[in-house]
């Protein structure tokens, strides 16, 4: 009887068997098909890792390149503010003649006044002072050379202003390096995921070099409308105030 | 009297530029620093130094760190210190105020707003 059993039970197992291959042939064709579908994207896997590697050899250079940009930029200002420099020496000296100018022609307006008040029929005289000497043209000369010198010394001085923008994009630059680093610290992972041989490449041979001893604000903007200033001057005047200082603390907490 | 600046930039133009500012509104006697470190210890070797303008981003010690640094000390508790940067968030100002500098500057500034806050410093008697 047991014997009996076995054997049901044994073939029960059997039918199962038959049915598990029946599955399994029915199974082949979808199974080829994914491999056949593996085997298509190894290529294109290929193609994606030669690509993220190229992006990622590529990175280094242009860091290079922005520093490159930053370093010429600062020539350049230094450059600028050189010339800016003797300029400004020069209007100095120029205003400075102007005023010295201006004493002697004081001095010779009163001659005048004091010679044509000795000679008031003299011919030669009054034509000496119609045609060079009069006092009023050399005044009106003297003040518009002065304006003119004024108005290149306040000219100088914005140049010197705007070249603050220098400052203003290497910190911007330096940014967009820090930033080029993280993105290249990605893909270096990526094609460790991919090819760990790859990613050796990379990090010998590939590696970013940001300057460790540029600091930067990333939110830095070259911004002439003075909005800022004057919040930052309404932040100094409440600072100085029992109330606001309450909200500066607030604002403090926050952080 | 006349005073004697402390100007603490990483940026040599940056520096240039304050300088300049400061000889334009009639300022002569400066000593120049690249980075907060060598602000302190520039500072430490010049008693005759009367006021600090600091950049806030730079490497080593940051202006903010000189800045605390320089309030710990008793001896520069009054010390005028103003911050000229690109940093023009709120937090940013607030945090500069709670380290007690007496003045922000927020860059590109003109020479006009520089002689404004050092005029109002030096005008604010000390507490």
């Amino acid at each position: 009887m047991g014997q009996v059993q076995n054997m049901q039970t044994l073939f029960e197992r059997l039918g199962d068997l038959k049915s598990f291959f029946v599955y399994g042939q029915k199974l082949i064709p979808t199974l080829q098909k994914i491999v056949d579908f593996m085997q298509a994207t190894i290529p294109l896997l290929e193609t994606v890792n030669q690509s993220i590697q190229e992006s990622t050899n590529k990175l280094p250079k242009a860091a290079v390149q922005i520093d490159s940009v930053t370093n010429a930029t600062e020539v350049a200002v230094t450059e600028i503010l050189d010339v800016v420099d003797e300029a400004t020496s020069d209007c100095v000296t120029i205003i400075s003649k102007l005023e010295s100018l201006r004493t002697r022609l004081d001095y010779q307006k009163k001659s005048i006044q004091r010679l044509t008040e000795k000679y008031p029929d003299d011919p030669d005289v009054k034509e000496l002072v119609a045609n060079g000497l009069n006092p009023e043209v050399i005044l009106e000369d003297y003040t518009s050379v002065t304006a003119l010198a004024g108005k290149i010394q306040a000219g100088l001085m914005n140049i010197t202003i705007s070249l603050q923008v220098q400052d203003i994009t290497s910190q911007q630059l330096a940014s967009a390096n820090h930033m080029m680093n993280s993105i290249q610290q990605k893909l270096s992972s990526l094609l460790y995921d991919i090819d760990v041989k790859d990613l050796k490449e990379t990090a010998d041979d590939a590696k970013i070099s940001v300057s460790s001893d540029l600091a930067f604000n990333p939110e830095a903007r070259y911004d002439k409308n003075h909005e800022t200033q004057a919040f930052a001057d309404l932040l100094v005047a409440e600072n100085k105030t029992q109330t606001s200082q309450k909200e500066i603390d607030e604002l403090f907490l926050k952080k | 009297m006349a005073l004697k600046f402390l100007v603490v930039d990483d940026s040599v133009t940056m520096r240039r530029i304050v300088l300049n500012s400061l000889k334009q509104i009639g300022h002569e006697a400066f000593v120049e620093a690249a980075d907060g470190r060598d602000a302190l210890n520039k500072l430490q070797a010049d008693d005759s130094i009367s006021f600090i303008i600091t950049d806030w981003n730079m490497p080593d010690l940051t202006g903010l760190d000189l800045v605390k640094a320089v309030r710990a000390n008793p001896k520069y508790e009054t010390l005028p210190i103003l911050m000229v940067t690109t940093r023009g968030m709120k937090e940013d100002i607030v945090e500069a105020l709670q380290a007690k500098v007496n003045n922000y500057i927020v860059k590109p500034f003109t020479p006009q707003v520089l002689r404004e806050k050092i005029e109002q410093i030096i005008a604010t008697p000390v507490a």
